[in-house]
């Protein structure tokens, strides 16, 4: 079994070696990506500990946030919805895996959607104009023969 | 794995690289939440029970400036920070959005 590695960043030793290699590889899709997308830790009033998946730049706004409470991880979004809740870590980063790919799909399934949206006008609007075009262009042609 | 962006320096010390713009404005106004809450005599756990949260972790997520106070929530949360929804929004925007900010109420004095 290969061992990924990684640097350990300002502020992470809030986070276990152990916990940091449960998180890590399941959020490797995401930050492999090179967009800009980063992780980072902090930590709440009260000591616990906090890890950040952020999202693409410039912005990097938090997507996903998970919290250690009292032994507890807590899986949110970056609006502060809670996703999942368990005392397993890597049943956490199972369910953060998921919501990055979501996240991913979502965006699929808005440009599709689009996609759908543009034909659907083209359709309705524009080929109307064409066939009404060509028919005109059918019954001048004659004519225009005639004059040529 | 994509490796972490902070790298030892020559004095061992860990260096950040520069933060982007939108990161930087909205720790400042997790800043400003943070003082507000404090003004207000809440601690993070109190606003979060107050806004109905079942964790206040979120409230973490924003005071760290990982997060923005989300739209639907503005009013809320000023209420129970004791200040006006509309100047709570106004002063925020200007964190979130500087730049349409700038075009509804000029630049900031």
């Amino acid at each position: 079994m290969s061992v990924l590695t990684f640097e350990r960043k300002q502020g992470a030793e809030l986070w276990s070696e152990a916990e940091l290699h449960i998180l890590l590889p399941a959020l490797n899709a995401a930050l492999a990506s090179e967009d800009g997308r980063e992780w980072e830790t902090g930590m709440t009033e009260r000591g616990d500990a906090q890890f950040y998946l952020l999202g693409p730049l410039p912005d990097q706004a938090c997507e996903l946030c998970v919290s250690r409470i009292c032994g507890r991880y807590i899986l949110e979004d970056g609006s502060g919805r809670l996703l999942f809740e368990h005392q397993s870590l890597a049943v956490i980063a199972l369910h953060a895996k998921a919501a990055v790919r979501s996240t991913r799909w979502s965006l699929v399934a808005r440009a599709v959607l689009l996609w759908c949206m543009i034909r659907h006008t083209i359709h309705e609007k524009v080929e109307p104009l064409l066939i009404e075009s060509e028919e005109i262009l059918v019954h001048l042609a004659p004519q225009l023969a005639a004059f040529a | 794995m994509k490796r972490a962006k902070h790298q030892e320096g020559s004095g061992g010390k860990l260096q950040r690289t520069v933060v982007p713009e939108a990161r930087q404005l909205r720790k400042e106004a997790g800043d400003w939440l943070k003082q507000r809450r404090a003004e207000a005599g809440l601690s993070q756990v109190a606003l979060a029970e107050r806004l109905g949260m079942k964790y206040y972790t979120f409230i973490s997520q924003v005071e760290n400036g990982f997060s923005r106070v989300p739209t639907e929530a503005m009013e809320a949360w000023a209420i129970q920070l004791g200040l006006e929804p509309s100047e709570f929004a106004k002063h925020l925007l200007l964190y979130y959005e500087p730049e349409l900010y700038r075009l509804l109420f000029g630049k900031r004095k």
